[in-house]
């Protein structure tokens, strides 16, 4: 590597994610390199809370990546590069559940069982459970709870991920609640 | 972020870091699909590094799914598609959790789609669409801030799939844009409907009474009206004969006075559908009372502003139903305005009706946030309504709302109690329904009914000017409370009989005298409807066998006072503000019958067409062998003058729902 591309390596480093995204949405690869390395850690993450297996998340992780390579030309700086991303991420998870959801159900089944018998999944966790639920829950209850409780994120933040209000997010977030409080209830307390 | 409760044990749980090879090969393949994007001769080099052969095949599919595929299908199949495509395009959950309700089948896939295709097999005939599932996927990508080609949304595309079918596929023509009229569909849909058989046959010498509540609900009608009108052929669960027969007005000969608050006209004619069993027709005509002579009316809007009626078919709709409603009242009348979202809050105090612009601005006001806390709302509205009470006048709270009481420690069992006892105090409670995805039908029909109201189901402003202007004196003004009707059949005539509807509203044979058990209510002016099918005994459409020793069950034996009667008919009712009951009865005989069907009148016609409508999309199994096309022809003969075009709009329901069965 010479010099000058390790001087331009370090402006990338510093250079802001908006910065980042204007460049390589202009046609510079090297942009495009470091802001996808600077993020994929965020990409894995929230993969990996809407999937929860980590196979499943790195391939989500990648095709997310593989978008973001399409779509970046088309990122207009209009909203923060993370909300844009956050947005990008949450669209291919929802394709993902929804191509598992419509998949051969054996694949499915078996999926279901292979998780159980695997170590990586910790079953007593009752967070785990927590997040199986979570995971079933429709799209937009799902995301807004993937994000504030996830990502720790404010509902301001989410509602503008989510391209809706706030009240819509605490909407969301509420029936998510309500939802997951019957699904966690143990059967037969009614 | 402030939340803290017992979901917080979710925030405890991070994720694990991944692995450096995924996060290498991730990287690649990022920057091999920027090349791609931004110099298209980089392609060659694409098969060199590999993607994991999941991912691959999860790619595939995806591109799979932009492929529009369908079989050559009729033209019958346009509406269902449009109904579809219009589903697709509006929603992004398109595979969410799927509940009983929903109503939309498995798309085929491709591959099958092709191998229909090649095999040659020709056409798919069902109500469930073979379509892919390209229009959410696409719509989403172009309207993000788009990667890919911007194709256009109709251009077909052609399949790389292992079958070579692809020259075969057509891209149909992509969505009829959805007309205004067309409601907007959601997919995951948690409308609740509680089940409930049809009625069966009954013979007539075991049991030879019929027993049941009158009920003047409109809501089953305009429920599958909407799902009609989407597309889809309503859940046979959601259609309840009774309220689709009662949707609409009949000129049903009324009372002269109100001493006798209401008139049951009986007609009794061959059954379009079977031949050898009749109709037993009871229309029965509330008394109109005279706008001069009306009660004060003193009415609570309960309304839901919770979050989920932020929709323009929920609390917009609603306010403008309202203040439809307020413009029709008399000046002395009073109105309050109780909202329930979060906390309940009484947004106008009791308010008289002159003062009409401080009314609608508090509508105005409105805005849809924040949770349901129906319980807290309801009693709220019930203190308001006693706070302006009006002595022999119509006190009534009316619920506007789009799902169900789901905030506060009440239980639905509580909640029907006290609207029973508020009931017993004369505060009544009518209950409107709107929007579409959380309807809680079930809910809906215990509370109104436990509260002596009417429940309707308002999806489009003319519903709502017809239940709030035009039937408004039937929806506030009850001229008659707890209405039962019990039919004796005369089995030495009668040898079945099936009531058509009336499912929900089956009583006890010895309800019918009992004043403590409550039933429904008519409203001035009301029409209800009644049809039972009756098989005359001898008949060869006869389905139970008589008794080989059934004559010692007789127990209207020979030789008694009208043996040649078909049937009799007991109307018990109370006044609005009586305890006890009083009853009217009416025989029926040969003077009741008439030879042809086609001579009855037209509106008798016409409610038999609904009842038909009703029990076919009910998948009754008396009217297999009658098509669509016959009620089509009864209707349209019997249409008459319909003012407001709900005939009309009854016929196109019918095509509509022809078409998405099938044609049959």
């Amino acid at each position: 590597m010479t010099a000058m591309a390790a001087e331009i390596d370090r402006q990338d480093a510093q250079a802001d994610d908006g910065e980042l995204a204007a460049r390589a949405a202009a046609g510079d690869r090297a942009a495009f390199a470091a802001l996808v390395e600077r993020h994929y850690d965020f990409i894995y993450h929230v993969a990996w809370r809407v999937l929860g297996r980590r196979a499943d998340a790195e391939d989500l992780a990648q095709d997310v990546c593989v978008r973001l390579g399409r779509a970046i030309a088309g990122y207009r700086g209009g909203a923060a590069f993370t909300t844009w991303l956050y947005a990008l991420v949450l669209n291919a998870g929802r394709d993902a559940l929804r191509r598992n959801a419509r998949g051969d159900r054996n694949v499915s089944a078996f999926a279901a069982h292979a998780q159980l018998m695997s170590e990586e999944n910790d079953d007593d966790d009752p967070a785990e459970r927590m997040w199986e639920a979570v995971r079933t829950l429709p799209d937009k209850q799902r995301e807004a709870m993937t994000l504030v409780y996830g990502e720790g994120l404010g509902h301001a933040a989410v509602a503008d991920i989510m391209g809706v209000t706030e009240n819509t997010v605490a909407w969301h977030v509420h029936e998510a609640r309500k939802r997951l409080k019957a699904l966690l209830r143990p059967a037969g307390d009614e | 972020m402030s939340e803290r409760d017992e979901f917080d044990m979710l925030r405890s749980r991070p994720a694990p870091k991944p692995r450096n090879d995924a996060r290498k090969e991730a990287l690649a393949a990022a920057l091999r699909s920027y090349d791609e994007k931004f110099s298209p001769t980089a392609q060659g080099t694409a098969g060199e590094v590999r993607l994991t052969d999941r991912a691959r095949k999860l790619w595939r599919g995806l591109m799979n799914r932009k492929l529009v595929a369908t079989p050559a299908v009729a033209g019958l199949l346009v509406l269902p598609l449009a109904g579809y495509a219009a589903w697709q395009f509006m929603d992004e959950d398109m595979f969410g959790l799927r509940t009983e309700t929903q109503v939309q089948g498995e798309p085929v896939r491709p591959s099958e789609a092709a191998e229909e295709q090649e095999a040659g097999r020709g056409v798919v005939l069902n109500s469930e669409p073979a379509l892919p599932q390209a229009p959410a996927d696409q719509l989403r990508e172009t309207a993000r801030p788009a990667p890919a080609a911007p194709t256009g949304m109709a251009a077909p595309r052609l399949q790389r799939g292992p079958l070579g079918a692809e020259s075969k596929m057509v891209a149909p023509s992509l969505a009829p844009a959805p007309s205004m009229d067309m409601a907007l569909p959601r997919t995951e849909s948690r409308d609740r409907f509680a089940t409930f058989d049809t009625n069966p046959v009954r013979a007539a010498l075991e049991d030879p009474v019929s027993t049941f509540s009158i009920d003047v609900d409109t809501a089953s009608y305009a429920f599958a009206r909407r799902s009609l009108k989407e597309g889809f052929l309503p859940q046979a669960d959601t259609v309840r004969v009774e309220e689709f027969i009662n949707y609409f007005p009949y000129d049903w000969q009324g009372p002269a006075s109100a001493d006798e608050p209401f008139k049951a006209n009986v007609t009794v004619m061959p059954s379009p559908w079977n031949t050898g069993t009749k109709l037993l027709h009871i229309g029965i005509k509330g008394y109109d009372v005279p706008a001069t002579t009306r009660p004060a009316a003193n009415l609570v809007f309960l309304i839901d502003t919770s979050g989920s009626m932020n929709a323009p078919d929920k609390l917009p709709l609603l306010k403008s139903a309202f203040r439809m409603l307020v413009n029709g009242m008399a000046g002395s009348d009073t109105i309050s305005i109780v909202t329930y979202a979060g906390s309940a809050g009484t947004v106008l105090e009791p308010t008289k009706a002159s003062d009409k612009q401080k009314i609608f601005d508090a509508l105005d006001r409105l805005e849809a946030g924040g949770s349901t806390a129906g319980a807290a709302g309801i009693e709220e509205a019930y203190r308001l309504a006693e706070k302006s009470f009006v002595a022999g006048g119509v006190n009534r709270v009316m619920l506007a709302t789009d799902g169900d009481f789901n905030v506060g420690q009440t239980s639905d069992d509580a909640l029907e109690r006290m609207v029973e006892e508020k009931r017993g105090k004369g505060v009544f409670l009518s209950v409107f329904g709107f929007g579409r995805g959380n309807y809680n039908d079930r809910m809906m029909q215990v509370l109104a009914q436990n509260g002596n109201g009417t429940a309707a189901y308002i999806d489009t402003l003319a519903e709502a000017e017809k239940t709030l202007v035009q039937e408004a004196t039937a929806t506030l003004f009850p001229i008659a409370k707890d209405v039962k009707i019990q039919v004796e059949f005369n089995p030495q005539r009668i040898a079945e009989y099936r009531l058509i509807g009336y499912e929900t509203r089956a009583l006890n044979r010895e309800d019918f005298n009992n004043d403590r058990v409550d039933a429904g209510e008519i409203g001035s002016g009301h029409t209800v409807t009644a049809i039972y099918e009756i098989t005359p005994k001898g008949s060869p459409a006869q389905q139970i066998d008589d008794l080989r020793y059934g004559n010692a069950q007789v127990n209207n034996p020979d030789g008694i006072a009208g043996a040649d009667e078909y049937a009799f008919v007991k109307i018990r009712y109370k006044q609005p503000d009586a305890d006890t009951s009083k009853l009217i009865t009416t025989p029926v005989t040969a003077a009741n019958e008439i030879g042809a069907f086609d001579d009855a009148s037209n509106d008798v016609r016409f409610s038999v067409a609904v009842a038909g409508f009703g029990q076919k999309l009910r998948k009754t199994d008396q009217l297999a062998g009658f098509g669509y096309d016959r009620i089509m022809e009864i209707a349209t003969a019997a249409r008459d003058a319909d003012p407001y075009g709900y005939r009309a709009e009854f016929l196109s329901l019918v095509r509509l729902a022809s078409a998405l069965d099938g044609g049959r």
